[in-house]
């Protein structure tokens, strides 16, 4: 679920910052610029690991602020495709389930993907037509699921006013399988 | 910006907690401003209600070396230590051609998928039992066997 993910990136570091010791100064900036941020084809930055090499130094002309090469490691969040997780399910419409990782909520489960012979009940909630009887997808339980997709879209130039809002990265997901779906399904 | 390693390493969710803790994660959502970043504090929520937050590194390095036998790629030994399946079930997802690769031979007597279940259940600690759970004691004793679903 977890890696890591090694960077070089020239850093310029404001004024404000210049009193501070320059370890510190360095990873505030860093951590404004990528923490809580996708980075496309690398996942969604978790934290900065550490800092493996500070270079320059140097002032450019014009500029307030130096500007040094910073070499370090972000622990990415990046599950890779074929993993199980586990999340919670969150809302479930016509297209099929939303599960939520706390940290990450854009995980869709699309309706070719759900269990065979699934069926939408009345209320808007999944239901598994089984042998033994049917099995509702209830919300808030928690789901294993199979990573079948990471899609990183890229940034729209327009968006309709009422449009959900844009989601950088996202995990389709699949629970069709032996062991996939509600835990409650598959615990002794 | 440039990446010189897409992937220099995978960490498990054990190794993740323990980073976030040392730098001052905690429960509390007021104990850890400052110190955390909210964003940081919402993935330690996450990770300490999932089996992670009972492991050790004793513990992950017994169940490594126990399971060498089986000869799993490292991305299925990483899921199933972040995921801690306690059953046949649970764990025929992560593992690819699972019937293939593992034997199951009842004449012989010889079930590979039960033996990987018995020491994930014996080497890695449950997960923390969730309050609101009223079906079984989550500690109960390790080598209960699954229940056959009727």
């Amino acid at each position: 679920m977890f890696c890591l993910s090694l960077i070089e990136h020239n850093l310029p570091l404001p004024p404000h910052l210049l009193n501070r010791p320059l370890l510190d100064a360095i990873k505030e900036e860093l951590e404004r610029l990528f923490l809580d941020k996708v980075l496309s084809n690398l996942g969604l930055c978790i934290s900065i690991y550490d800092i493996r090499a500070i270079e320059g130094g140097f002032v450019f002309p014009g500029d307030g602020s130096s500007t040094y090469k910073v070499v370090f490691r972000l622990i990415m969040f990046r599950p890779y495709v074929g993993e199980i997780l586990c999340g919670k399910l969150k809302a479930s419409d016509a297209n099929g389930l939303h599960l939520s990782l706390g940290f990450f909520d854009d995980i869709k489960v699309p309706v070719h993907l759900l269990p065979h012979k699934s069926r939408m009940g009345d209320d808007g909630i999944w239901i598994w037509e089984h042998e033994c009887g049917d099995l509702p997808m209830d919300l808030d339980e928690e789901v294993h699921f199979r990573v079948t997709k990471i899609n990183y879209p890229p940034i729209p130039v327009e968006q309709d006013a009422n449009a959900s809002p844009f989601s950088p990265m996202e995990i389709i997901g699949e629970i069709y399988g032996d062991g996939l779906g509600l835990l409650s399904w598959w615990a002794d | 910006m440039k990446t010189l390693q897409a992937n220099a390493g995978v960490l498990t969710n054990l190794e993740v907690l323990e980073f976030l803790r040392a730098r001052g994660a905690t429960s509390d959502p007021m104990g850890c401003l400052g110190a955390v970043a909210p964003s940081e504090c919402k993935v330690f929520d996450y990770l300490v209600n999932t089996p992670a937050c009972n492991q050790t590194r004793g513990a992950i390095d017994e169940f490594l070396k126990r399971c060498e036998k089986f000869k799993l790629a490292k991305a299925e030994k990483f899921n199933i230590i972040n995921l801690r399946p306690s059953n046949q079930a649970l764990i025929d997802p992560i593992i690819e051609y699972c019937e293939k690769r593992l034997t199951k031979d009842e004449a012989r007597g010889i079930d590979e998928v039960q033996e990987l279940v018995d020491s994930v259940l014996e080497v890695l600690p449950p997960p923390p039992a969730k309050p609101d759970e009223e079906m079984q004691d989550l500690e109960e004793t390790p080598t209960a066997k699954p229940m056959e679903e009727n």
